[in-house]
């Protein structure tokens, strides 16, 4: 008989509700580190791509130019970020102007809502796949703890059964047991700290956003002001 | 400026990366992290009263070409070296070579042999000292192995006074433990490196170790020999008091 205990015969040998709940946190521990893996590069992109548009918008290009200069790659879905909140609310904006006549307020507040519309797109992109990290963060540790318990009950079942009872009838099945707690604590771990180092990424890119909008729509306010004392000039001229 | 992440990038780098961790993970934990070191000492003593060596043929070779080289007049030289090396070890027959290698000798090489004798004596001397110092060297690795040999004999009988004879163990049965231990002779970790075949008596083994705990003569040894031998080594666990 052998006596070293391996790993795999623990795993094989363990009862199908142990073995289930081990390959439910094993799925769980694949898919979050997808996930986090994901996200990671997909905020390293967007942090980037909001470094250069910012730097675009602030370099005092002519907004109608970097508003055009985005249409194609708009129209293929490839704007992301900060320049999609940029193009909603210069869209709405230039839209409201263009039917004239409409007083400066509801211009402003036409461009506002269109921005926030489109911010709150951009959070929900951000924040995707974040509750499913922070589900595996907070349950697969009771998930792994549910498998070691059934697993203690089921080797100390046997022991009851079994005439002779030495440690030795109940260490291999309790071993396997904790197995399950220990990969519920490898799939939460991670996932819990993905959590929140993502969270607080998205508060802060959030954060950006919002600034970004009002500045933006200060910039607006000024235009639109400036539009209606030139219409009002003219008026008077004529 | 800005493009959409490429699909390659944020599906297929992800997943092969997390297949990848998980697969590394995996191995690392079915895999056994137990070195294993070739260190085997062997477990009998035989006491060696009388430290004998014989000098290797190499070692006398280039002397016997000086000694050839000289005419029959020089024995007296050439005796010397024989002589010495008599007092420390058993002496391999070098003397019946000498004399049949002078013989052809003297017709060629009278004339190379003149011009030193003392360089000559002081060249054998060289050649005597070296050859003491190889076989310092060699008597020091001896007694290394046999500081080691009567220590693990000695840990050997530790370990059986601590055995308690599982009621089904037999004659012929041994096991080979592999044991860590520490410089102040405590053991670290005791494991099964070839099983009798009997988990009982495996077991008992074991337990015997665990219960010897601290071998602490360990501690006047040398370090360089524990460091060498005793850091992990091998013991082969084979009682004698066995009855049937």
């Amino acid at each position: 008989m052998e006596e070293q205990l391996s790993l795999i015969d623990l795993v094989l040998n363990a009862s199908i509700t142990v073995q289930a709940v081990m390959a439910l946190l094993l799925a769980a521990s694949v898919a979050s580190w997808f996930m986090i893996i994901q996200r990671i590069i997909y905020f390293r992109h967007v942090r980037a791509e909001m470094l250069e548009f910012e730097e675009l918008f602030w370099s005092g290009t002519d907004l109608a130019a970097i508003y055009n200069e985005g249409n194609e790659r708009a129209a293929a879905g490839e704007t992301l970020g900060m320049e999609n909140i940029f193009r909603a609310g210069f869209k709405e904006f230039s839209r409201l102007i263009k039917q004239g006549g409409v007083d400066t307020d509801t211009v402003m507040d036409g461009a506002r809502r269109a921005m926030r519309i489109a911010q709150s797109r951009e959070e929900e992109k951000l924040e995707q796949h974040l509750p499913f990290l922070a589900t595996v963060g907070s349950t697969s540790p009771y998930i792994g703890l549910f498998g070691t318990v059934w697993g203690i009950m089921h080797s100390f079942r046997g022991l009851a059964n079994s005439t002779q009872a030495t440690l030795a009838t109940v260490a291999p099945g309790i071993s396997e047991a904790l197995i399950a707690t220990a990969m519920g604590l490898f799939a939460a771990i991670p996932a819990v700290i993905a959590y929140n180092r993502f969270a607080a990424k998205v508060d802060v890119t959030v954060g950006r956003y919002d600034v970004f909008a009002d500045e933006f729509s200060s910039i607006l306010v000024r235009q639109t002001y400036a539009l209606a004392a030139r219409e009002s000039a003219k008026a008077k001229q004529a | 400026m800005s493009t959409l992440i490429p699909r390659s990038v944020i599906v297929w780098r992800p997943l092969v990366a997390t297949l990848v961790l998980h697969a590394l993970l995996i191995v690392v934990m079915t895999m056994n992290w137990s070195s294993r070191s070739q260190v085997t000492e062997p477990t009998v003593l035989v006491p060696k009263h009388i430290q004998a060596r014989l000098i290797d043929a190499e070692m006398l070779k280039p002397k016997k070409v000086k000694k050839a080289a000289a005419p029959p007049a020089k024995r007296v030289v050439a005796s010397k070296p024989v002589a010495k090396p008599k007092a420390a070890t058993v002496k391999s027959k070098p003397k019946p070579v000498p004399k049949v290698a002078p013989k052809p000798e003297p017709v060629v090489v009278p004339q190379p042999a003149q011009p030193s004798a003392e360089e000559r004596r002081a060249a054998a001397r060289d050649e005597l000292s070296q050859a003491l110092a190889a076989e310092d060297v060699l008597l020091e690795e001896a007694s290394d192995r046999d500081i080691a040999s009567s220590y693990v004999s000695l840990i050997s009988q530790t370990v059986q006074n601590n055995w308690s004879r599982p009621p089904s163990a037999r004659n012929g049965m041994e096991a080979e433990l592999i044991i860590q231990l520490v410089p102040t002779g405590e053991v670290v970790s005791v494991t099964i490196a070839r099983s009798s075949g009997h988990m009982a008596f495996d077991r008992s083994a074991v337990n015997a170790v665990q219960k010897a705990g601290r071998f602490e003569e360990l501690q006047q040894m040398p370090p360089r020999i524990f460091e060498r031998s005793f850091r992990q080594f091998r013991l082969l666990f084979k009682p004698e008091d066995l009855r049937y």
